[in-house]
């Protein structure tokens, strides 16, 4: 049932943005936020949505999936467009009690529609190409110089490595578990919530249970295997920044300067 | 002296002292195939993370290498020595990646990035898991993860690999892909200690050692050992059938010249017989 | 009188998925009361969706499971109640305790039935006793146990719903021999008390012709063999195809009566291959 779900929803390819450093791609998918939200009027916003959908054309990644990763947040983008409609200040072009559909109202709800849509085939560009682990990697390396500040790094980015590592095997053994109460009799289709979250008692505790033996016997390993925590550690992957890293990089830069520029230069419409 | 030499050692796991090793001596040879039986409970389990300071004896010593384990600052030099591969191969994988797992070790001991990315292919050569190196754990069947253990443990460039049960949790085949595994490392001259329950593994050691009660209950050559089969019933040891029925039959009058441990050499001594 | 028929039973995996793989495929066996069935096959075989199938766990995708000539699948919303006439034990089930006590764990499933309190304690009771728990064990928590009294704890907890039929899967996985004989002896001890059907799944051949009265071999879903354990071991030929090995002693006395010698085949037992032996000795004037 549980068996499936595939985590992060990596897509292996070879598209130009699978090759990228994961590093890269964490700062430039960064860069790209702010630009969305830097869109002021019409055509800065044009320019952005074109770059994201040419984004989209080169990454390897079936159209399809990017429009399967809207669905899930569908509802909230029509919610807050229809806010946005109504929200507006000026003359009413509709009027129905005190609800007034304005121009700038129908502005505001174009602008947040582009924007979310923009700012999740982004996100989802970078889960896409990127496999989860390429991605604590990268985490951990940009996150190295917040040491100074006493967070310890290492230790985030080994947590989130083997809760990577775990969720399917935990995921697996609910499964297992939930069988087995099932065949002592255990109800846990019927019933409302709370006869429901009850019912769930006879899975959670076993699951515990073995999440800190697992826990145990796993420190045991990584100790056997000489580990020490981050100090003298090295790393088998290097990440390197290519050339293709570099053109990437200087792309979005000019994407941003065009952007600020027709910032300036049109009238802003909001 | 002994690569590893276990003297006198006594541990226990609580403050009053209820020995779970009491006074045990070992002593094992580089290169050496040791298999430690003896059923749950026995102590063989804390033997084995005795080997790799993972526990420090409360009396007496453990030696690896002319390395006294009790020196703090010789724990992990004694780790990468004496690699310990566990029962449950779902639990001993850190990374979501064949090959990024098997780095672990290497990275934990400052490895330069090219010679790991060598000793992982190594590595996982060894074990016939090249070709899964990007694979992800949860994928596979126990008997790969086990081998992907053996892997992560190898690119430590261990002298000694001790073994805790490794087959433990597998089917048969697991088992099988497993002790051809360990195999494989003892022709390559690393040593070995396998703790079993099972017969048909300890068959293939050089040496058997049987403990019962923390301390050792006897040991010798698999021959010399299964031939007690008297003894090991009594502890409720199992003896291969084909050395059971062997041994039932000197009761009607046959002789041994070597008591027979398998089916193959069961066979051939009737076979003898009856010609 | 048969308990279980099983009728073109088909189970597949990931129906229009990439994965789609056929689990159990085309199964038809009848199963008589109180018989011991040992369930043999390497790993992907089939033999634990088979099991699974037979409570009601997974739903078959064609065929049909009948428990006393009613097909379980009749009312789906009562699939509950063939659950505690098929009791099922799954591998490692000492990872399934839960409670404070061992005693309230294993009337767990005594209480899903709707027992009374009375009725529970009886069956909790006669269940610990089965497989030797003590009285004082009842009272402690089911963590506290050891290895061996856990996977007992557990098994006590389905034994306690009383069921007609009893299917464990590798209930002596993981523990070394003495716990193995000890778990072996209880249930087969439990069984001729109370005479229900046992599915007892394992890959140790030694422990299956022990205890089997009939033996289902299980390759790549299909049913292969159902028989006795002596003729499923005769053919070691082709449970050897099949990636399974037969009983060392079966294989050392099948050896020899290829190489000529007078012996019965499927011995299965060392008892068996000594007086087989020995009459062999007898006959040929050695001893």
């Amino acid at each position: 049932m549980t068996r499936d779900i595939a985590l992060g929803q990596f897509i292996p390819g070879k598209g130009i943005i699978h090759r990228m450093d994961a590093r890269v791609k964490i700062l430039l998918l960064i860069t790209y936020i702010v630009l969305i939200f830097c869109a002021f009027n019409f055509v800065s916003l044009g320019i952005v949505t074109a770059s994201v959908i040419a984004i989209i054309l080169i990454s390897d990644i079936p159209v399809k999936m990017y429009l399967k990763s809207l669905k899930v947040i569908i509802v909230i983008i029509l919610i807050t467009s229809i806010l946005n409609i109504f929200y507006g200040s000026g003359d009413p072009l509709v009027q129905f009690g005190i609800f007034k559909i304005t121009l700038e109202g129908i502005y505001r709800a174009i602008f947040v529609t582009v924007r979310i849509i923009c700012l999740i085939f982004i996100s989802s560009c970078l889960t896409f190409t990127t496999s989860p682990t390429d991605l604590t990697d990268a985490i951990e390396r940009l996150m190295k110089p917040l040491k100074i500040f006493h967070i310890k790094v290492h230790e985030i980015a080994m947590m989130m490595t083997i809760a990577l590592r775990f969720v399917p095997t935990l995921l697996e053994e609910t499964d297992k578990i939930m069988s087995a109460q099932k065949a002592r009799g255990a109800d846990m289709e019927s019933g409302g919530m709370i006869k429901k979250i009850k019912a769930m008692t006879p899975v959670l505790i076993p699951l515990f249970v073995s999440a800190f033996r697992r826990a145990y016997e796993l420190a045991v390993a990584m100790e056997c295997r000489c580990y020490q925590g981050g100090d003298g550690r090295t790393r088998m992957k290097v990440l390197k920044i290519n050339k293709l890293d570099v053109a990437c990089i200087l792309v979005t830069v000019l994407f941003l300067v065009g952007v600020i520029l027709c910032n300036i230069f049109f009238a802003a419409k909001i | 002296m002994s690569f590893i030499s276990v003297e006198n050692v006594k541990f226990s796991y609580d403050e009053d002292k209820n020995y779970v090793l009491n006074g045990l001596n070992l002593k094992i040879e580089k290169g050496e195939f040791v298999a430690l039986l003896g059923h749950n409970g026995c102590g063989k389990s804390t033997a084995a993370k005795l080997l790799n300071a993972m526990f420090i004896p409360d009396e007496g010593v453990v030696v690896v290498d002319n390395m006294i384990t009790s020196d703090e600052k010789l724990t992990y030099e004694i780790r990468r020595n004496v690699g310990l591969v566990l029962q449950n191969p779902d639990n001993q994988l850190v990374a979501s990646v064949i090959e990024e797992d098997v780095a672990f070790g290497p990275e934990n001991l400052g490895v330069p990035p090219e010679e790991i990315r060598s000793r992982v292919n190594v590595a996982l050569k060894m074990v016939d898991m090249y070709e899964y190196r990007t694979h992800a754990p949860h994928k596979l069947s126990g008997g790969q993860k086990q081998r992907v253990a053996i892997a992560g443990i190898l690119a430590m460039k261990p002298r000694c690999i001790v073994f805790d049960e490794p087959t433990a949790m597998l089917d048969p085949n697991g088992r099988e892909e497993v002790m051809n595994t360990i195999q494989v490392l003892k022709e390559l001259g690393i040593t070995v200690v396998l703790i079993t329950h099972y017969m048909d593994e300890a068959v293939m050691a050089d040496r058997v050692v049987v403990m019962d009660n923390g301390n050792i209950l006897t040991a010798g050559t698999p021959r010399e050992v299964f031939s007690q089969v008297n003894l090991l019933k009594k502890h409720s040891l199992d003896v291969p059938q084909a050395t059971e029925l062997c041994y039932k039959l000197s009761g009607v009058g046959l002789k041994f010249d070597k008591m027979p441990l398998n089916t193959e050499e069961c066979v051939e001594f009737l076979e003898g017989v009856l010609k | 009188m048969s308990i279980i028929e099983v009728k073109d039973l088909s189970f597949t995996y990931g129906i229009n998925t990439p994965f789609e793989k056929k689990a159990v495929d085309d199964v038809n066996v009848c199963f008589n009361e109180g018989e011991v069935i040992g369930l043999i096959g390497h790993t992907g075989s089939g033999k634990s969706t088979f099991v699974q199938m037979l409570n009601g766990l997974i739903k078959p995708t064609s065929g049909q499971v009948l428990l006393e000539g009613k097909d379980i699948w009749e009312k789906p919303k009562e699939i509950r109640k063939i659950r505690f006439k098929v009791g099922m034990v799954f591998q490692y089930p000492e990872y399934q305790l839960f409670d404070e006590t061992v005693y309230k764990d294993i009337s767990f499933g005594p209480r899903n039935k709707g027992l009374n309190e009375n009725e529970i304690d009886l069956t909790v009771r006669k269940a610990a006793k089965f497989v030797g728990l003590s009285d004082k064990l009842l009272n402690k928590s089911p963590f506290d146990l050891s290895g061996g009294e856990k996977r007992r704890a557990a098994i006590a907890g389905v034994i306690a719903m009383d069921p007609d039929v009893l299917v464990l899967d590798e209930p002596t996985a993981g523990l070394d021999p003495k716990g193995r004989e000890v778990l072996l002896a209880q249930i087969m001890g439990y069984h001729k008390e109370r005479k229900n059907t046992i599915f007892f799944v394992s890959h140790s051949m030694e422990d299956i012709s022990r205890i089997a009265d009939r033996v289902m071999v299980m390759n790549k879903g299909r049913l292969e063999m159902f028989d006795t354990p002596k003729n499923i071991f005769a053919q070691v030929e082709k449970i050897e195809s099949m990636g399974l090995r037969v009983p060392q002693i079966t294989k050392i006395i099948t050896m020899l009566r290829e190489r000529g010698y007078d012996l019965t085949d499927g011995v299965l037992t060392v008892e068996q291959a000594f007086s087989e032996v020995v009459n062999l000795l007898k006959r040929e004037g050695v001893i």
